[in-house]
């Protein structure tokens, strides 16, 4: 086990490595100074050499990532050249939102997806598992972006039950911090529950398959109760692995949604600076997600050794 | 088990040899008709686009102004700057299908390449590589798209970069278990019996046999293309006026949500009916090409 914890946490740090230094010489070589991406073409070369100073561009490249990786660390990242916040501070305040949606998602689309996937198989055969299919097939082609503007289009101007948008923190006013998140939840849980629906479908007819599946119904289980009893475990373990491969396209999907609703969140702090050409920031940004990305895969790995030790076994079979 | 399936398929030609054009026809999956029709529908109005549109591109109509819907000439209205929907529409679905293709055909050249390589090669890297891949898949493709636009720019090229370079590692991924399915076969051995190089037996062994789940594959990644640059022409990050775009259209659009709804409604159906045909076929030619994949395969 504890080998395999090892194995997990080397390809954390590798990918991690890697990855941070993939984002760095990406933004650093492509399409030009990041300077004279700031200040444009016509600056005053004095200007430009100031800048270069202040941001530390003066000094080697592997000086200037070190000292990136050190920022990340110590929580000193310098400051927004347009906007003028500390881009560390500004980060961490806008945690909230974002993780509030992703998380928000996860909760509604797992045991949504759950129950309507178990259904589904139970009555594979049926014109109502075929009509549920259509239904994941639809929502997994709803952009969740449109999906975001229709929803305020019916529930918040033609029906007035929600607000349009909006950040209300729960620490100010919990009814009203509900309120504001239904939506974006809604939006963004929508193909995520479509493609986690499908995988608890086909896992659990897989699932309904098994020998034991058939030895419970000897011993006196009807389909149903198999189902619910010994197949839904089972079929959860894939669920795992996709809920936090998909975890990725949740937070894709919230710094859509945070645009269209208009959330302070990570993803909009992304956007803004990508569209202000402030390079630094979205390249801590960048960092950030990728972190929370990669520590979530990490954990998740962790704990299907525990829930399943056939994949340990593997593992070691094969090293 | 690729074996059984060959011998699977050349008995389900042998018994279909002797059935009617119209009974075969039949007993395609009904996946494959919808799909293809909503995807036939979107080529042919790509590229109809480019001899007629309804307006020339960029027409301003200043006295049909957020015209609704139904009106004379304009069948789904006009927007704040008086350009017909369905003009909008049609050349949308121009640069729709011009991201997809070119991001959907390089990633799948790179993405097979790649996989086929890793599942050819010795053990110890094939692991690492491996996992290196599932991390690439991981990182989701707005948020590469975002990184190269703060640098590059917004722009279709930027757009169809990321879309790019997300595509890859699920295209490698995909190839690799397969592959190496392939490579344990006793025919791939007598092939290395006979001398064969490696690069040889992938080429000529590997490629043709899973061929069929590439193309699946592809047509499943047309769909995840669309709705990426939509996302991305939508945040302002991908395509630039006055080329259109879904997905800008909705953008520019989004603030008149309340005086004229129906602006938002059908570019967002456009992209609905456009993905979903894409995974349908997708659903559809895995039934009909890989009967084994279908039964256990996953989305």
């Amino acid at each position: 086990m504890l080998k395999y914890i090892l194995r997990s946490f080397a390809t954390l740090a590798f990918s991690a490595l890697v990855g941070s230094i993939a984002v760095f010489v990406l933004l650093r070589q492509l399409g030009g100074d990041i300077v004279t991406v700031l200040l444009g073409r016509m600056a005053a070369p004095i200007d430009v050499s100031y800048m270069r100073e202040r941001i530390g561009l003066d000094k080697p490249l592997v000086v200037q990532y070190l000292n990136w990786l050190k920022g990340v660390v110590t929580g000193d990242l310098g400051e927004s050249y347009g906007m003028g916040y500390d881009i560390f501070d500004e980060i961490r305040r806008r945690l909230g939102p974002t993780l509030l949606l992703t998380v928000g998602g996860l909760i509604v689309s797992v045991p949504l997806s759950l129950v309507i996937g178990t259904y589904s198989a139970i009555n594979a055969k049926k014109v109502r598992s075929g009509i549920l299919d259509v239904f994941t097939q639809v929502g997994m082609a709803v952009p969740a972006f449109w999906a975001g503007l229709m929803f305020v289009l019916v529930f918040a101007v033609r029906l007035g039950w929600l607000p349009t948008g909006g950040y209300v923190p729960f620490s100010e006013d919990p009814v009203q911090a509900l309120k504001s998140a239904i939506l974006p939840i809604c939006a963004l849980s929508l193909g995520v529950t479509s493609v986690f629906t499908r995988y608890v479908r086909t896992a659990m007819i897989d699932v309904m398959n098994e020998d034991f599946m058939r030895s419970a119904m000897a011993r006196g289980r009807t389909r149903r109760s198999a189902a619910l009893v010994h197949g839904v475990r089972n079929a959860s373990i894939p669920l795992v692995t996709v809920a936090a491969l998909q975890f990725g396209q949740l937070i894709a999907g919230a710094v859509v949604v945070e645009n269209v609703f208009v959330l302070p969140g990570i993803g909009r702090l992304m956007v803004t600076a990508t569209l202000g050409r402030e390079v630094i920031v979205v390249q801590s940004l960048a960092l950030v997600i990728m972190m929370i990305i990669l520590i979530l895969n990490f954990i998740v790995d962790i704990a299907y050794g525990f829930l399943d030790p056939r994949i340990r076994d593997k593992e070691s079979a094969n090293a | 088990m690729p074996d059984t399936t060959s011998s699977a398929t050349t008995a389900a030609t042998t018994t279909t040899g002797r059935l009617s054009l119209r009974k075969r026809l039949r007993r395609l999956p009904i996946t494959l008709y919808v799909g293809g029709t909503l995807v036939s529908l979107f080529v042919l109005v790509a590229l109809v686009s480019f001899l007629w549109t309804p307006y020339p591109p960029n027409t301003l109509n200043l006295f049909n102004r957020l015209a609704p819907p139904g009106t004379p000439g304009f069948i789904f209205g006009t927007d704040r700057a008086g350009r017909d929907v369905v003009t909008e529409l049609m050349l949308g679905a121009r640069n729709s299908l011009y991201v997809s293709v070119v991001s959907t055909i390089v990633a799948m050249f790179l993405g097979s390449l790649i996989g086929l390589s890793i599942a050819g090669s010795k053990s110890v890297l094939r692991g690492s590589l491996t996992r290196f891949v599932d991390v690439g898949i991981a990182l989701p493709g707005i948020l590469t798209a975002l990184v190269l636009a703060s640098k590059l720019g917004p722009g279709n090229t930027t757009a169809t970069l990321a879309i790019i370079t997300w595509q890859v590692p699920v295209a490698a991924r995909v190839t690799i278990g397969p592959a190496r399915q392939i490579l344990a076969l006793d025919y791939v051995e007598a092939a290395y019996g006979y001398g064969r190089s490696k690069a040889y037996v992938l080429r000529r062994h590997v490629l043709p046999n899973i061929s069929p789940l590439l193309i699946v594959l592809g047509s499943v990644m047309f769909a995840a293309a669309i709705l990426i640059e939509a996302a991305l022409a939508f945040l302002g990050v991908g395509v630039q006026p006055p080329t259109s775009s879904w997905g800008r259209f909705l953008n520019e659009t989004q603030s008149l949500l309340e005086a004229a709804p129906y602006l938002m409604f059908f570019p967002g159906v456009a992209i609905v009916l456009t993905a979903l045909g894409f995974n349908l076929l997708g659903d559809g030619l895995r039934t009909v090409l890989d009967p084994q994949q279908a039964r256990s395969g996953l989305a």
